[in-house]
């Protein structure tokens, strides 16, 4: 071996690399056309605009009012993605119990909440809700209408909170399920309890698995933050339509609305991929 | 108590006694094994494979759950069938004595190798990172590795993650090893690295029981070497003894088919 690699010593041939530019050459084509494709779709949908006859100084007039309401579906957002994922631990875990009655319960939820459409979710929340309070408190339990009659907001992000909470349950317990069952075994060869092993070795596992299908929850999410005005609540979207039939000028507001939905979302994503390379740190073979 | 203490320095370390285990309900994989290890003694086991080996030293630590028979562990006992609270503490005190290695090393992948061994200490026996640490470096440095203390899994070979394993396991500072097919997972030039280290755990005294066929370690190192074939023994006797002069027809034929 020594031998061998005395003698030769370690010389690309030159028309090796020849061959190593034109790899090189390549990629950074596709990247700059790529670039190029990106802004050509943008000018084009620009100029879609234009030739429609956009009334772009009305969007600007009306854009500081529309743009107020971004408040309401952050605040909306952050909150059901906050109690979604908080249930969806809870979930999964139940899922993944050998208790009959945390079993069945989680799987319950997940059934029922999956199985009916959010819309309808949405006005139990709010309209049916105060009904089974008003059931209640003639059955002789006092205050409970005025505690199941939800004000908008609220019960817009328990209606969201809850409902993707049954989506992601199930993401959470994939993403607990993927990890490799010798990584349980040797966590309790050292001793450790369920609840050692689960929070110091599968969730910090399973959560490098579950960022990318959460962070597309939470997108969805945004966006479905807009059923909100149906109570009304004057989040983004609301504020466009209401302007937009006020003026006859539906395009232009929903085109606008569509763009800040668009940004937002934009925004997320690169979060996302922020905190995934982040995640991916340990996994890397060559970094 | 001094003749307490007496009876215990007379107990084995390990004590296995008319162990069975099934799987499902009629999968009968070990037959009502007896095993006695005693403290300091390398134990290694051998037998073709499907023969219950695995099975037998997963056992040891309640990774499986026998079905009859009972356990003992440096003192501590668990019978086959045993329920609740008290029975749960037990394993856990088990697991503490006994370390155990893997075929496929399972290390932690989001943690680096420092981080790893100290695992045990820190979760387990609720020390603070700051105080495990020393101990960790020196294992490390025990199983040549300090120059990849901050690494990651992903970036050691697989004999360097086994040794990390290895110091996983005695950062817990246990009464016994446990090694499951350490080697079979490496490439052939990885063998020895690993192999080495349980010789030398076995010249510190530590109490060994594997399941390897590395013949070398077999011959060299072991007090004594059993041989399973379907969920029984069919021969038991120091390493010199059973390989040249097998009783059984079985063991001769599986021993000429792996010295081959």
């Amino acid at each position: 071996m020594n031998d061998l690699a005395n003698t030769t010593p370690d010389t690309i041939p030159p028309e090796a690399k020849l061959v190593l530019d034109r790899i090189d050459q390549d990629r950074r084509r596709f990247k700059v056309n790529l670039v190029i494709a990106f802004a050509v779709l943008l000018v084009g949908l620009f100029a879609a605009m234009v030739i429609i006859g956009l009334d772009f100084k009305f969007m600007f007039n009306w854009l500081g009012f529309i743009m107020t309401g971004i408040g309401y579906t952050l605040l909306v957002s952050f909150l059901a993605i906050a109690l979604a994922c908080i249930l969806a631990v809870i979930g999964a875990l139940g899922r993944l119990s050998s208790n009959p009655i945390a079993n069945s319960l989680a799987t319950g939820y997940v059934s029922l909440i999956r199985g009916t459409p959010l819309l309808v979710q949405v006005y139990m929340w709010y309209l049916a809700l105060p009904q089974v309070g008003m059931a209640l408190e003639e059955m002789g339990i006092q205050g409970v209408q005025r505690l199941f009659t939800l004000p908008a907001i609220p019960a817009g992000v328990l209606a969201l909170g809850v409902c993707y909470g049954a989506y992601m349950t199930e993401t959470v317990r994939a993403g607990i399920q993927s990890i490799k069952i010798g990584q349980t075994e040797a966590a309790k060869a050292l001793g450790m309890t369920p609840r050692q092993t689960l929070r110091r070795v599968i969730f910090p596992q399973a959560l490098r698995v579950i960022i990318p299908p959460v962070s597309n929850e939470f997108i969805a999410m945004i966006k479905d933050s807009s059923l909100v005005s149906l109570m009304g609540v004057w989040e983004l979207s609301y504020r466009a339509i209401k302007i937009g039939r006020r003026y006859f000028q539906s395009l232009e507001m929903l085109v606008m609305v569509a763009m800040i939905y668009w940004v937002m979302c934009i925004i997320l994503q690169y979060i996302q991929e922020r905190i995934e390379n982040h995640m991916a740190r340990g996994d890397r073979r060559v970094s | 108590m001094p003749e307490n203490k007496m009876m215990k320095d007379k107990q084995p370390m390990i004590r296995i006694d008319n162990l069975h285990k099934v799987f499902g309900r009629d999968l009968h994989v070990l037959r009502g094994i007896d095993l006695e290890v005693k403290s300091g003694e390398v134990v290694v086991i051998l037998g073709p494979s499907g023969s219950g080996k695995s099975t037998l030293l997963r056992c040891i630590n309640f990774l499986e759950e026998p079905t009859a028979g009972s356990i003992e562990v440096d003192g501590v006992a668990i019978s086959a069938g045993e329920r609740g609270k008290e029975r749960d503490a037990h394993i856990l005190q088990i697991r503490k004595k006994a370390g155990m290695c893997f075929q496929s090393f399972n290390l932690f992948p989001h943690m680096t190798a420092i981080e790893n061994i100290i695992e045990g200490p820190v979760t387990v026996l609720g020390r603070s990172r700051k105080e495990s640490i020393p101990y960790a470096e020196e294992l490390l440095e025990w199983v040549g590795l300090t120059d990849k203390r901050d690494e990651h899994p992903s970036r050691l070979s697989g004999g360097q993650q086994q040794r990390v394993a290895i110091a996983r396991s005695l950062a817990m500072k246990p009464k016994v090893m446990l090694f499951d097919e350490p080697t079979s997972a490496l490439d052939p030039e990885l063998v020895g690295e690993v192999v080495d280290v349980m010789e030398r755990l076995a010249d510190e005294g530590m109490t060994i029981i594997a399941v390897t066929h590395e013949m070398h370690f077999a011959g060299d190192v072991a007090d004594r070497v059993f041989i399973m074939d379907d969920g029984n023994w069919i021969e038991e006797g120091p390493p010199e003894e059973i390989f040249t002069n097998p009783k059984h027809s079985r063991s001769r034929q599986f021993l000429a088919h792996i010295l081959k």
